[in-house]
């Protein structure tokens, strides 16, 4: 494979002055969080390189699943950031739901679809549950701001549906919906087009790797799948388990007098 | 019955009334009455538990209340608010989101009672006016069946025939007990009990 020149590598950080400009011209503020986000991810590939070659080297049960599971926890904390919501009431069910959801996934995946004999083999373990929580973080987020937005929006809503149904379930079920079309259309559209205007990077790195197209192809329809059913999870599992937090000991909405 | 007793609304905006008391026997057809802002749908809310006074205790139906009686009081009451953005597009979607279905024949009956014909228990709300919108909520609630009605301001969308009919319909509740909310003089005047808000003494 080509190799990236230091030089290079810089020139194709220059490209980052368009939406730079964009975000300046539209007075957005998101120019800071860009900077962060792009210092953030450089630093991190970085040690991320470091750290897997020696975690592929030791392939240990405990090391590869401490290493998912602070996966899930700075995603979850990225969650809370992102919808900003209180971190001492949400981060706990955000990582609970994060954690079942990668226990399933990996354990339907991993251990009933590749059958790799070593369930927490670093080659398979580290990377699907990688791309799971990482694509479940986006949609977690859209998802969870459009649920926690609706309540306080359409509080009327949810009282109207309250008093008339009698259940909690049948008022948050309209609440639940939106946010589940929100966060996952995205996704869904993202699917019915992938190999046509998107090529998939897994697909794509494995292919450039040597392998053959047609076992990159299995592999990339069955992560497509996980990340699909894990996305899902996730965001059900968080608002079920943060509704708690979202209302008070009168079942309304937490924020109002 | 209902009853406030020394109830006082405090928002961060301010005080919205101060010391308010009154109670409601049971079957009772009353309205809310106060110019905007004085607290009339707050009133309303107080009642169901969804906003919390700064002082004072409410009772309904016996039952102070309070998080353990929250439920109960619920159970006991329909609401139809004032204006609500339902994410359904007519009363037969409506009725399947309160999970109430079954209630067809009831709704089409009352809807028949509010000057509506059968089948725009299935028209969509985009087709609608207001105050037939208006109507087909208030219909559905009303199938609920539940000793206590709560209408924030029924009468907003409504032209003078309407409000005929509907006032029809809510004396015809005669075992149940109806609190409305409206700066609209004749239906207050029409109701056998007005509270008035932001009014001193």
């Amino acid at each position: 494979m080509i190799d990236i020149k230091l030089w290079d590598l810089l020139l194709g950080f220059s490209i980052l002055v368009i939406p730079v400009l964009i975000f300046r011209y539209y007075k957005v503020t998101l120019n800071g969080d860009l900077i962060i986000s792009v210092l953030r991810m450089i630093v991190q590939l970085f040690l991320v390189a470091v750290y897997l070659e020696w975690i592929f080297e030791k392939n240990n049960a405990w090391i590869n699943t401490a290493w998912v599971l602070i996966m899930v926890m700075v995603g979850g904390a990225t969650v809370v950031k992102r919808v900003g919501i209180s971190w001492k009431q949400f981060l706990l069910p955000f990582i609970i739901a994060g954690l079942i959801s990668m226990t399933i996934i990996d354990g339907f995946f991993l251990g009933l679809v590749i059958k790799s004999g070593y369930f927490f083999d670093a080659r398979y373990f580290v990377p699907i549950s990688g791309m799971v929580l990482g694509n479940s973080l986006n949609h977690n987020i859209v998802g969870l701001t459009a649920f926690f937005k609706g309540l306080h929006k359409d509080r009327e809503l949810y009282y109207f549906l309250l008093t008339n149904s009698g259940s909690s379930r049948l008022a948050l079920r309209p609440f639940i919906q939106d946010a589940l079309i929100k966060g996952l259309n995205p996704l869904l559209a993202t699917m019915s087009v992938i190999g046509l205007i998107s090529l998939p990077g897994m697909m794509t790195g494995q292919i450039l790797g040597g392998a053959s197209p047609a076992v990159a192809i299995k592999y990339q329809v069955m992560i497509m799948l996980a990340i699909f059913v894990g996305c899902t999870l996730t965001l059900v599992l968080s608002i079920l388990f943060s509704k708690r937090m979202a209302f008070d000991e009168m079942g309304n909405v937490r924020g109002e007098s | 019955m209902i009853s406030f007793d020394n109830v006082t609304l405090k928002y961060s905006t301010g005080t919205i009334f101060e010391n308010l008391s009154f109670s409601v026997q049971a079957g009772s057809k009353v309205c809310i009455t106060g110019h905007s802002g004085t607290g009339k749908s707050s009133v309303l809310k107080i009642i169901q538990g969804y906003v919390k006074p700064h002082s004072g205790s409410v009772q309904v139906g016996g039952m102070k209340l309070g998080r353990d009686t929250v439920k109960d009081i619920r159970s006991q009451i329909a609401y139809v608010p004032q204006n609500i953005n339902l994410p359904v597009s007519n009363g037969d979607e409506l009725t399947r989101m309160l999970n109430v279905s079954s209630k067809r024949r009831d709704v089409e009956l009352l809807m028949g009672q509010l000057g509506l014909e059968k089948e725009m228990f299935v028209r969509p709300f985009d087709e609608m006016s207001g105050g037939q919108k208006q109507r087909v909520v208030i219909a559905v609630c009303l199938s609920l069946d539940r000793d206590i009605v709560l209408l924030d301001e029924p009468t907003s969308s409504l032209d003078d025939d309407a409000i005929l009919k509907l006032l029809k319909v809510v004396s015809g509740l005669k075992d149940k007990t109806v609190i409305s909310s409206s700066h609209h003089h004749e239906w207050g005047a029409a109701m056998e009990q007005e509270v008035r808000l932001g009014v001193q003494g």
